[in-house]
C-alpha cells in the first residue's frame, strides 16, 4: 500500500509539473507570434514620403499648415487602415551646450495611445537650402581644351535668329553652358574672331585655351567675319575669291582650315550653315539680296568650301546644293536620355528643313559623332560630324549642324553639346548645424496592447 | 507476502499508466513549443526574404531590361538606393493571377496582365522569370515557398459624368489612398482623342490635351474637355495623383469598336519590340472580320511631373486576322517608363484605343509572384512601403515553410 501511496505522490508531482509548463509554455496568438515588421514599415513609409522631398519640406517649413495638412493626408492614405501613427518633428541639436540634443517641434498622431505592440524608426531630414549641390564635370579639363567661345560680335548682324538678336542668344548660351566649361570667353567683335583664328588668346586668361574649344555661332544662317578678309584687305586671298559666284564663299573655306588646326567643334545653331557672312562696317553699303544691309551671301556654296577647309582639300568653288525639307524630325534617344540628364527640355519634334545629306560624310570624311535626331532617309536633320582622316583615328575638327527652321531654340545647342560631351554631374550633400532635422514615425496595431 | 506483490503490482501499473499519460501530455508541450519557434523562425525569416528582394537588383543589375535569366535574383532599381524598385523586373514576373495567352503566329505564350477591356501586358514567356526559378535563385528551393505582391498605395478612380455621352466630355477624378482621399493632390493628366479619319494611310490620327489641376478637399475634381463633343468620339485619359511623396495613377477608355481590335505583345525586351495583333488572333469572335489599322505613340512621365510624348518610328500599320496577314511591329526606343498607346480603327466610324505599360508602374498594374499561400498552414506576411518607377506601390510577401518542424532559422 505503501508503494501505491509512493507512485500517487509521484503523479501529483508530475502533475503539478505539467500544470506548471502549461502555463508558461502556451502559443502566443499570431500577431506576437507573426508581426508585421513595423519597425521596417515605418523607415519605408517615411523614405516614400520623402521621395519627392515634401517629408523635407514640411520638417523645415512647421508653421505652414498647408504643408502639414498635405503631410498628414498623404500618411493616413498610405498606411493600412489597422495601423495607428504618430509623427514626430525634432530639432537636432549641436550638442556643444548643455541643452537638449533633440527639441520637439512638431508632431502629428492618428491616436493618444499607440499601445504597447508599437515600434518606430527615425529619418534624417535636410534641409533644401543647402544640403545639394550639383556640380557638372567640366568639358575638356582632362583632354585639353575646355573653353568655350559664344561669338557675340557687334558688329555683325544675323540671319534667321528671327525674333532675337545673336547678342540676346549669346547671353542665353552663356548661361546655360558656361558651368560645363572651364573657361567661356564671349568674342565681343569681329577683331577679336581674326585673333582667335590666328590661335591667340582673346581673354588673357591662363584657363583660356584655344585649342579643342567650342565656338557656337549665334548668328544663324550668317557668320561674322573680320575685315582684313575683305575684297582688297590683308586677307583678301583668304577670304574673297573674284571668280566665283559669291565670292565671300572663300572665306568658308578658311574657316573650315581654322577649325581643322585647332581642332574645335563649331556649332551653328539653325538653318544652312555658312549661308551668309556679316561684317556691318566692311558690308554696310551691301546686302544679302533680302535686304539686310552688312551681309553678303555664300548661298549653297558656302558650307561645300567650310568642308573642303575641314578635309584640306584645294579650294574649288561647289555651289551645289547639300539639304533637304525633311518636314517633322524627332529626337534620338541619345538626346532624350540627356533632357532628363541635364534638366533640359525642348521639344522633342522639330522641323527640319535644312538637313544636310548623309552625302557630306564619305565625301569629306566626316563620321556622325551624335544624331540629335533621327535620321530621315538620307538626310541629317541635326548631328555633330568629326572630321577623321583615312587612316587615322584622331579627330581633327567637328561640326554641329542643327538644320531646323527658323526661330533657333538655343536649348537644343546646349543639349546637343551636352549629350556629345556628356559632362557628369557630381552631385553632394552637406550636413552642418541647423540643416538636418529628425523625423521619428511610430506605428502601432490597432488594439495591440 | 502476498499484500505486499499486490501493492507492487498495483505501484507499477498506475505509475506506468501515468507516465505513458504524462508522455502525451508532455509530447503537447513541447509541439506547442517548436511551433512557436517555428512561426517566429518563419516572421524573421519572410522579413529576411522580402529585405533581399526588394533591396538588391539582382545580377545582372539590369536583368529587367533584357530578355536574359538572372543569375541572382532582385527587385531594386540598378539606378537608386533604398527601396525604389525597377518598373521592368516586375515586368519579368511570371503573373500569378493571368493566364498565358497563345499567339499562334509566333508560336508562344505570353505571360498576362490585363486590366480592364483593353489595357494590356502580355510578356513572352521566353522573358518571363518563373517561381521556382526565382526559389532557386534565392537559394530557398523546397526549402520556402512564397507570394510576392506589390499593389498601387494611391487609387485613382477615373469615370465619366453620370449623364452618359455628355457633351462636353465630362471626367470626374477620384483619388484616395488606403482608405482616406487625397484631397489638395496635384493632378497631371493626358487626354488622347482618336480622329478615325485623318491619319497616314487610313491610319487613325489622334490628337493629344495634357493639362494640370488639383484635387478638392474630397480628393476629386472634375474635367471637362470641349473637344470630345460627340457620344461616338473614342480617347483615352490617363491621370497621375501626387500628394507629399505619394503618386498614382489611373486611366480610362472609351472605344466604339469592341470585338475587333489590336492587342501589343511585348516580344522582345532588350530591343523594347512590340507586336501588334489583330484580336481575333487571339480570340475569334465570329465573323465578319476587318482589317484594323493603327497609329501607335508612346507616352511618358517626366521628372517635372508632366506628360510627355515620344514619337515613334513605323507607328502606323494594319493587321488582320488569319494567316497570310503578318503582324505589326513597333520598337520602343527608351528605357524609361511609359504608355504606349495605340490608337485603332476598325471602320470609318468604329475604332478606339488600346493601352500598354511599358514598365508595370506607368498604368499602376498589380503584381502577384510565386505560389498559393491560401493552401498553407501557417504563412508569415511582412510589408513594405516601395515606389516604382516614381509610383507609390505597397509590398506584402507572404512566406511559408515547405519542411514543416524541421526548418531551423
Amino acid at each position: 500500500m505503501m508503494r501505491t501511496i509512493e507512485v500517487l505522490v509521484v503523479i501529483i508531482i508530475i502533475t503539478g509539473a505539467f500544470i506548471a509548463t502549461s502555463y508558461f509554455a502556451v502559443l502566443p496568438w499570431p500577431r506576437q507570434v507573426s508581426p508585421v515588421n513595423l519597425r521596417r514599415l515605418s523607415l519605408t513609409t517615411l523614405e516614400l514620403l520623402d521621395s519627392n522631398y515634401d517629408l523635407s519640406k514640411a520638417a523645415f517649413e512647421i508653421d505652414n499648415s498647408t504643408m502639414w495638412d498635405q503631410l498628414e493626408v498623404a500618411l493616413s492614405a498610405s498606411l493600412p487602415p489597422n495601423l495607428l501613427y504618430n509623427l514626430t518633428v525634432y530639432e537636432v541639436g549641436s550638442g556643444e551646450s548643455a541643452g537638449e540634443l533633440y527639441r520637439t517641434l512638431a508632431s502629428i498622431s492618428s491616436a493618444e495611445d499607440l499601445g504597447s505592440t508599437s515600434d518606430a524608426s527615425s529619418y534624417l531630414t535636410a534641409s533644401s537650402n543647402v544640403t545639394f549641390n550639383v556640380t557638372p564635370e567640366k568639358i575638356g579639363e582632362h583632354a585639353g581644351g575646355g573653353t568655350l567661345y559664344v561669338l557675340n560680335c557687334s558688329d555683325a548682324n544675323g540671319w534667321w535668329i528671327t525674333g532675337y538678336t545673336a547678342q540676346s542668344l549669346a547671353e542665353d548660351l552663356y548661361n546655360l553652358l558656361s558651368p560645363y566649361f572651364v573657361k567661356t570667353v564671349m568674342v565681343q567683335d569681329t577683331n577679336q574672331l581674326m585673333q582667335l583664328l590666328d590661335g591667340n588668346k582673346i581673354s588673357g586668361s591662363s584657363e583660356e585655351n584655344v585649342q579643342n574649344a567650342v565656338i557656337i555661332n549665334t548668328f544663324g544662317e550668317c557668320v561674322p567675319m573680320p575685315q582684313a578678309y575683305y575684297q582688297g584687305n590683308s586677307r583678301a586671298n583668304e577670304g574673297y575669291d573674284a571668280t566665283a559666284a559669291y565670292p565671300y564663299t572663300r572665306y568658308c573655306y578658311t574657316l573650315g582650315q581654322k577649325i581643322r588646326v585647332h581642332n574645335w567643334t563649331w556649332a551653328s545653331i539653325v538653318g544652312y550653315p555658312f549661308y551668309y557672312v556679316s561684317n556691318t562696317a566692311v558690308f554696310q553699303n551691301e546686302q544679302n539680296s533680302y535686304g539686310i544691309y552688312g551681309m553678303r551671301m555664300t548661298s549653297q556654296g558656302g558650307v561645300r568650301a567650310f568642308l573642303q577647309g575641314l578635309d584640306n582639300q584645294t579650294y574649288r568653288y561647289d555651289s551645289s546644293g547639300v539639304t533637304s525639307d525633311v518636314g517633322v524630325v524627332t529626337l534620338t534617344t541619345e538626346t532624350l536620355d540627356a533632357c532628363n540628364y541635364y534638366g533640359i527640355y525642348p521639344s522633342s519634334y522639330q522641323t527640319s528643313t535644312r538637313a544636310l545629306s548623309t552625302s557630306i560624310l564619305s565625301a569629306y570624311h566626316l563620321s556622325v559623332g551624335l544624331d540629335v535626331f533621327n535620321q530621315n532617309g538620307n538626310y541629317l536633320p541635326g548631328a555633330v560630324y568629326e572630321h577623321v582622316f583615312s587612316g587615322s583615328s584622331d579627330t581633327t575638327g567637328s561640326i554641329l549642324a542643327l538644320g531646323l527652321t527658323r526661330t533657333p531654340d538655343i536649348r537644343l545647342t546646349g543639349l546637343s553639346l551636352l549629350a556629345y560631351y556628356q559632362p557628369r554631374l557630381y552631385r553632394s550633400e552637406y550636413t552642418a548645424y541647423g540643416t538636418s532635422r529628425l523625423v521619428v514615425l511610430q506605428l502601432g496595431l490597432v488594439g495591440g496592447s | 507476502m502476498v499484500s505486499s506483490t499486490i501493492d507492487h503490482m498495483a505501484a507499477i501499473t498506475v505509475f506506468l499508466a501515468a507516465i505513458l499519460i504524462f508522455t502525451g501530455l508532455f509530447n503537447d508541450t513541447i509541439q506547442t513549443a517548436v511551433t512557436y519557434q517555428l512561426h517566429k523562425t518563419l516572421s524573421t525569416k519572410a522579413s529576411d526574404i522580402l529585405d533581399t528582394m526588394l533591396l538588391t537588383p539582382g545580377i545582372p543589375i539590369n536583368w529587367g531590361q533584357t530578355d536574359a535569366s538572372p543569375a541572382g535574383f532582385g527587385l531594386q532599381d540598378p539606378e537608386f538606393t533604398q527601396y525604389q524598385i525597377s518598373p521592368f523586373s516586375l515586368m519579368r514576373l511570371n503573373y500569378a493571377a493571368g493566364s498565358p495567352v497563345f499567339y499562334y503566329k509566333t508560336g508562344s505564350y505570353y505571360s498576362n496582365i490585363t486590366i480592364g477591356g483593353k489595357n494590356f501586358l502580355l510578356l513572352s514567356n521566353s522573358s518571363v522569370l518563373d517561381y521556382p526559378t526565382a526559389l532557386k535563385l534565392l537559394g530557398i528551393n523546397n526549402t520556402y515557398g512564397f507570394q510576392l505582391s506589390m499593389n498601387p498605395i494611391v487609387t485613382v478612380k477615373v469615370t465619366e459624368d453620370s449623364v452618359q455621352n455628355a457633351n462636353p466630355l465630362r471626367l470626374s477624378v477620384e483619388a484616395y489612398g488606403t482608405g482616406f482621399p487625397l484631397a489638395n493632390a496635384y493632378v497631371t493628366y493626358c487626354l488622347v482623342i482618336v480622329a478615325l479619319n485623318g491619319g497616314e494611310r487610313g491610319s487613325p490620327a489622334f490628337s493629344t490635351i495634357y493639362g494640370t489641376e488639383f484635387t478638392d478637399n474630397q480628393g476629386s475634381v472634375t474635367l471637362e474637355f470641349d473637344e470630345v463633343d460627340r457620344a461616338d468620339l473614342c480617347y483615352s485619359f490617363v491621370a497621375y495623383a501626387h500628394l507629399g511623396g505619394l503618386v498614382g495613377v489611373g486611366y480610362l477608355e472609351r472605344v466604339s469598336a469592341q470585338n475587333q481590335y489590336v492587342i501589343p505583345f511585348i516580344d522582345n525586351l532588350s530591343e523594347g519590340r512590340v507586336l501588334i495583333a489583330h484580336s481575333y488572333d487571339v480570340k475569334y469572335f465570329g465573323p465578319p472580320v476587318a482589317e484594323v489599322k493603327y497609329n501607335a505613340t508612346f507616352v511618358f512621365l517626366a521628372d517635372d511631373h508632366t506628360l510627355r510624348e515620344m514619337p515613334l518610328n513605323q507607328s502606323v500599320g494594319h493587321v488582320n486576322y488569319g494567316d497570310g496577314f503578318p503582324y505589326g511591329v513597333v520598337n520602343i526606343p527608351t528605357n524609361n517608363p511609359g504608355i504606349l498607346i495605340i490608337t485603332y480603327k476598325k471602320s470609318a466610324t468604329e475604332g478606339g484605343i488600346v493601352m500598354m505599360p511599358w514598365g508595370i508602374s506607368s498604368l499602376s498594374f498589380p503584381v502577384v509572384f510565386g505560389g498559393d499561400a491560401s493552401k498553407q498552414d501557417w504563412v508569415a506576411t511582412d510589408m513594405r512601403q516601395v515606389t516604382v518607377g516614381g509610383i507609390a506601390y505597397q509590398a506584402n510577401l507572404a512566406l511559408w515553410s515547405l519542411e514543416g518542424y524541421q526548418v531551423n532559422g
